[in-house]
């Protein structure tokens, strides 16, 4: 197979502006990804499947990924205009300003994103895996990312999977709807901030984890009786 | 009233001396018919229980009825999902008294492995009345075997009349178990209190009621 | 009367009717008696494995589906003289081959008339 640097270029020259970054990965597996821009994803992927040398006609897994919004804290030099007061001549004290070098921790919010990831394998040409991601804009509103079932079927109840979990809505999707929980449902059990229904009563158990969210249920089963 | 060892007596001379509790528990002991479902792995081995080898015949149990209406017992066989427990608590509903439940696994009892799953019941108990829980992931068909004979006990040992009589006999015994609706977050109630325990009493210890509020055993 | 010929099987008769009906009224008055009735809208309710019932348990069906029925009898049927055909198939000579071919191809025919009929679209 082409490498991850080959493809991203092979698609470039197919699909102008296509905008494809390579995500590395440094561990030993060494599965690097492809993150692709959505407004042009549907265009890759039918060049994926059915460009000769790549041929990726079987779509093994989609799954997603929550990126919660990210606060880093930077050290930055920053060049500050300072007034000192320097000993004058003849004893006299004068203000002067001088430029000083100061350290200073900057933070900004790196807002966060669902992501869609996309496994290919070509069955023709005995290749693969090839990753394929897509971010959408934020967690909250603009969740919405281009379905890639008009190209592989197999991304059908797969996404409607990852719409249930993830939350990310899928446009131009068949028939988008919740799938392993039920349509009343509202939250999106798979997102970090997802808050489970508070039903650990206590009983006896090895297990410590559930163990101790039984006891935080009863303490507050207690508290509210009181 | 015979007593039990007159009672060994005659029938080794061929005397039999029973009374209408007793022939009508053994008649219904006899034949438990259960209702033909199953929801997870548990499942395998409640088929293999009624296969050859283990012959759950033996035990009058051997016909697995595909209707409700026509079922004694429901063995749940496996992981209760919140989106299926609606449906079991409906089932059990639609089934003709008198009706029993096996809660078969972890899984039925307290969501077992699956326990702190955003999408498992914790325990098929928090809806409908247990009989017999059998531990076990999967449990073996000897327990489920285990559990025929122990509901067969329990069955045995039940009076028509008086205090303890079961519910269907008990004309002012409710009945009815409230199906959980599927709500934003959660099934909605989570749990049905007149089955579920109601209070807690302190760690290590439950009080059990049935489904008339009469405590049934506080377990240690 | 006790000469009359028919007397006992009369008498036979009514042990049968009562042989019959006895168990019967005995559950009905042990049901009566002993277990009150206590229907409720769920258990009442259609049974639909479990799921709320949607609509009437009594539909009609077209009428139409009889000729489905019977053209998969006509192949089911088929199946029947394929099998020992097929185990059979290397010990016989050409004139069996020839005589099943035409024996299926009698029946593809029928299929192709229902076809052509338009019996198998469903309207």
């Amino acid at each position: 197979m082409k490498t991850v640097e080959e493809i991203k270029a092979a698609i470039e020259a197919a699909v102008p502006g296509a905008g494809v970054t390579v995500v590395l990965n440094p561990s030993p597996s060494a599965q690097h990804s492809l993150r692709l821009e959505p407004a042009h994803a549907l265009a890759v992927a039918a060049f994926l499947r059915d460009d000769p040398e790549l041929a990726f006609d079987y779509l093994s897994n989609v799954t997603g990924v929550d990126w919660l919004d990210k606060e880093i804290a930077e050290k930055v030099k920053v060049t500050r205009q300072v007034t000192k007061t320097v000993d004058g001549p003849e004893g006299t004290k004068l203000e002067q300003v001088v430029d000083e070098i100061v350290e200073e921790t900057r933070k900004h919010v790196e807002p966060g994103s669902l992501e869609a990831v996309y496994h290919l394998y070509s069955v023709a040409l005995r290749h693969g895996p090839l990753v394929l991601r897509m971010r959408t804009v934020n967690r909250t509103d603009k969740v919405e990312l281009p379905s890639l079932t008009p190209v592989w079927r197999a991304a059908e109840l797969q996404e409607r999977e990852v719409f249930d979990l993830y939350g990310i809505v899928f446009t131009g999707h068949p028939d988008l709807r919740r799938i392993l929980m039920w349509d009343e449902f509202k939250d999106y059990p798979m997102r970090k901030d997802y808050v489970e229904p508070d039903d650990y009563e206590y009983e006896p158990t090895a297990h410590d984890a559930v163990l101790k969210r039984a006891q935080e249920h009863r303490s507050r089963e207690q508290g509210s009786r009181d | 009233m015979v007593d039990n060892e007159l009672k060994i007596e005659l029938g080794k001379q061929g005397i039999l001396v029973t009374t209408i509790e007793e022939l009508y528990n053994w008649g219904r002991r006899s034949s438990v018919w259960p209702m033909q479902f199953g929801l997870a792995c548990c499942a395998i081995e409640m088929i293999a229980t009624t296969m050859a080898r283990y012959d759950l015949a033996r035990f009058g149990a051997e016909v697995f009825r595909p209707s409700p209406r026509q079922a004694d017992l429901m063995i749940v066989s496996g992981t209760v999902t919140k989106k299926m427990a609606p449906q079991v608590v409906r089932l059990y509903n639609q089934m003709a008294e008198p009706k029993y439940v096996i809660a078969m696994g972890a899984c039925a009892i307290s969501g077992g492995p699956f326990k702190q799953g955003y999408n498992v019941l914790k325990g098929i108990d928090r809806y409908i009345p247990v009989d017999v829980h059998i531990p076990g992931c999967p449990p073996r068909p000897e327990a489920l075997i285990q559990a025929f004979m122990t509901l067969q006990k329990k069955i045995d040992g039940q009076p028509l009349t008086g205090e303890g009589r079961p519910r269907f006999l008990d004309a002012d015994a409710q009945c009815e178990f409230p199906v959980p609706e599927q709500g934003a977050h959660d099934l909605e109630p989570p749990s049905n209190q007149g089955v579920w325990p109601v209070e807690i009493q302190g760690v290590g210890s439950r009080e059990r009621r049935d489904i008339d509020g009469r405590q049934v055993s506080t377990d240690h | 009367m006790a000469s009359s010929p028919y007397f006992s099987l009369a008498v036979l008769f009514l042990a049968a009717l009562l042989f019959g009906l006895a168990p019967l009224g005995l559950a009905w008055v042990w049901a009566r008696v002993f277990s009150p009735r206590k229907p409720n809208p769920i258990k009442n309710s259609i049974y639909e494995c479990g799921l709320v019932s949607q609509g009437d348990a009594w539909v009609q069906f077209r009428s139409a589906y009889y000729l489905y029925a019977i053209i998969f009898l006509i192949f089911d049927v088929e199946a029947v003289f394929l099998l020992p055909f097929a185990v059979a198939f290397t010990g016989l000579g050409v004139a069996a081959c020839i005589s099943m071919l035409i024996f299926v191809l009698m029946l593809v025919e029928g299929l192709a008339w229902a076809w052509a009929k338009g019996i198998l679209t469903w309207a």
